[in-house]
């Protein structure tokens, strides 16, 4: 019983944790569409057209929801082979990007 | 006192005269074996050496002698110098003389760039080799630099900005001296820049000329690109490969890069001088002539690959040619004192040209142009890598044929807007992927080609990666190369067979160079992956690890 009780409470919690993030990652069509222009400009030769073909680099495709610092730091300062893009972005094309790669190429 | 004086001027005119290093040294690279002076081994690019102790009869015999780390882990696709028993080695990190006998550093000099520099580096952070010069060592740096340093201590004696790498420009390519000028190229074809070469005097470092690769209004060629719009400040025409020199013509041959943004929407015309050769005057920059390998590019058939200078007798009379082998996968043989085109084969497989007419010199065009300017998505061949990428090929005289990589790979390109001009962001207007490949489909071939018949005389199939290290021949009857894999390989220049092979520990991307020291042969390549391997590229980054180093090789006493 006491493990249902548990169960119970794990659940409630994981809904209120995805309804949560849910709420985060509601973009507007505009940013998303602003994030696809600046990521073909930029992003896409390394990454593949819409994220389609990495050949190597990251997949962000498969880039964690729930990581928003973690891609802002690496778009920022970058990571492994990825230049910093910090002093040509304005924090609104981060967000753009930001936008792009998670909700972008969702069908 | 006075014994002292007299000795310490013997040991500086010692000194002086040891490092007083010639044109004629420069001129002469290839036949004296104890010094490799230029990039490509002779100011032709044949890289092909006399020297022949190792050959396929002693070849099993050659070992590694020395080893020497670069710490660096961003590619190694340099070919070294050797000077008065002293290499010199550059990458993108650092300039490093090493001491031939022993494999040991004796000086190593930072080159410092803005960590930002690679957003406007399209295809590899790397450095290609130095030049050298009167005492002196000349480099390119990432972000658009040319230095000089004392060939003795690595102490730096000038460094100019030859231009701002946040509008997209930067250099990885081995500087010229020719005619006692220094030459410089630079990348950023990618990213909307204005090619150009730049001449120097290598004493002071003042800039002496600047030869546009896309000419501007008024200029001759100006009339390919549209009149009322600013495009050729924008029309690409990098020059990223080092240029061959014929003193005797006092003329150097330098390629060009693709036309930009590869989207020919804005541009009009042939888009004059990119994806070609111009040869120049080194004193002072001048055009003597030009030839376009590929008219109105829109394929990122960069032209820069190496113009090999050979004389070679066709119907009974010695001719002066260049041999040049296109990433638009026909290999050409030009008159390289008018520009003429004497011979013009496909050594890959070509979807975008019938063949090259050889009397009006240019391509006989396929529906495939036509269908990309419609927005068609199309199957290219060759990609956009090139049947050969910059990986140089080797000339051997004696057999008249070149040995080369090709890539066999296509590329699925379709057309974009190109969008607005930002300067130091990428403006290219195409979404290209790597279409499915048949897993029997070779990625390349080791192949020896007659550049005048164009008859290959033998081809390998490479079926686990594509080669990305140039070829070397030698007398020995060796071709020497190496592979993504680290495996450094001498092949028999008949037939292709590997005959010899050494793993170096991370892949190879650059080009070996032999020379002797003290009498002995030796045979030197970096190791370390790198280009677009070390940034995109292929699957192989999976299997082989980073890291540069020099390895030596000598043949092991009987």
């Amino acid at each position: 019983m006491k493990r249902i009780v548990f169960i119970g409470w794990l659940l409630a919690f994981a809904v209120v944790a995805v309804a949560q993030d849910t709420d985060s990652l509601n973009f507007r069509p505009e940013q998303i569409k602003k994030g696809s222009e600046i990521f073909a400009q930029n992003c896409e030769p390394c990454h593949g057209p819409r994220m389609t073909d990495p050949q190597g680099a990251f997949d962000l495709r498969t880039f964690p929801i729930n990581q928003h610092s973690r891609f802002v730091n690496s778009v920022t300062n970058g990571k492994n082979n990825m230049p910093p893009w910090g002093d040509l972005f304005e924090i609104a094309d981060i967000e753009a990007l930001w936008a792009y790669v998670v909700a972008g190429e969702k069908k | 006192m006075k014994l002292s004086k007299l000795a310490a001027l013997v040991f500086l005119l010692f000194t002086c005269s040891a490092w007083a290093q010639s044109p004629d040294e420069l001129k002469t690279d290839g036949q004296n074996t104890e010094n490799v002076t230029t990039y490509g081994m002779g100011y032709s690019l044949q890289r092909y050496s006399p020297l022949k102790q190792i050959n396929k009869s002693t070849v099993n015999r050659l070992v590694p002698v020395w080893s020497l780390s670069l710490n660096n882990d961003l590619g190694e696709q340099a070919q070294p110098l050797i000077y008065h028993g002293v290499m010199y080695v550059t990458n993108a990190k650092w300039t490093v003389a090493v001491d031939v006998a022993t494999g040991r550093q004796i000086w190593r000099t930072p080159t410092d760039w803005d960590p930002a520099t690679p957003r406007v580096v399209c295809c590899g952070v790397s450095n290609k080799g130095p030049a050298i010069y009167n005492g002196k060592l000349f480099r390119t740096t990432l972000d658009a630099f040319v230095v000089a340093l004392e060939m003795d201590t690595g102490k730096e004696v000038w460094k100019q900005e030859f231009a701002d790498w946040k509008e997209g420009y930067s250099s990885t390519a081995a500087p010229l001296i020719a005619n006692g000028v220094l030459i410089t190229g630079m990348s950023g074809a990618e990213y909307g820049v204005r090619g150009f070469l730049d001449g120097w005097d290598p004493d002071t470092g003042n800039k002496l000329w600047r030869r546009y690769t896309v000419p501007g209004p008024g200029e001759l060629g100006f009339e390919t690109w549209p009149a009322e719009t600013d495009a050729y400040q924008h029309g690409g025409g990098s020059t990223w490969i080092t240029g061959s020199y014929d003193p005797d013509l006092d003329l150097v041959y330098w390629g060009t890069g693709n036309a930009a943004p590869w989207n020919p929407s804005l541009r009009s015309g042939d888009s004059l001088y990119t994806a070609g050769v111009v040869a120049i005057q080194p004193k002072t920059g001048a055009l003597a002539w030009h030839y376009q390998w590929t008219p109105n590019d829109m394929y990122d058939y960069d032209g820069v690959n190496e113009n090999v200078l050979a004389d070679v007798k066709i119907d009974s009379s010695m001719r002066k040619l260049l041999i040049h082998a296109d990433r638009n996968g026909f290999l050409y043989v030009l008159d390289r004192i008018n520009g003429k085109v004497i011979a013009a084969h496909a050594y890959e497989k070509v979807n975008w040209a019938e063949r090259i007419d050889l009397a009006s010199g240019r391509p006989l065009l396929t529906e495939l142009s036509t269908r990309l300017v419609a927005g068609e998505e199309v199957e290219m061949w060759p990609g956009t890598r090139g049947g050969k990428n910059w990986v140089p090929m080797a000339f051997n005289p004696k057999t008249g044929l070149v040995y080369l990589s090709s890539l066999h790979r296509a590329r699925v390109v379709k057309f974009v807007p190109p969008g607005e001009y930002k300067a130091g962001q990428r403006f290219v207007g195409a979404e290209t992927k790597i279409p499915d490949v048949a897993p029997e489909e070779p990625w390349g071939y080791y192949m020896a080609v007659d550049p005048l018949t164009g008859e290959t005389k033998w081809k390998i199939a490479l079926s686990d990666f594509a080669n990305w290290a140039g070829m070397m021949a030698t007398e020995g009857g060796l071709v020497f190369t190496g592979k993504q894999t680290g495996e450094f390989i001498a092949i028999d220049e008949a037939n292709g067979e590997i005959l010899w092979q050494f793993q170096t520990g991370s892949g190879i991307n650059s080009s070996p160079i032999t020379y002797t020291f003290k009498g002995r042969q030796y045979v030197t390549v970096l190791s370390g992956l790198g280009g677009l391997s070390a940034v995109a590229g292929t699957p192989v980054r999976q299997f082989v690890p980073p890291g540069g180093s020099v390895w030596t090789f000598a043949l092991m006493p009987e």
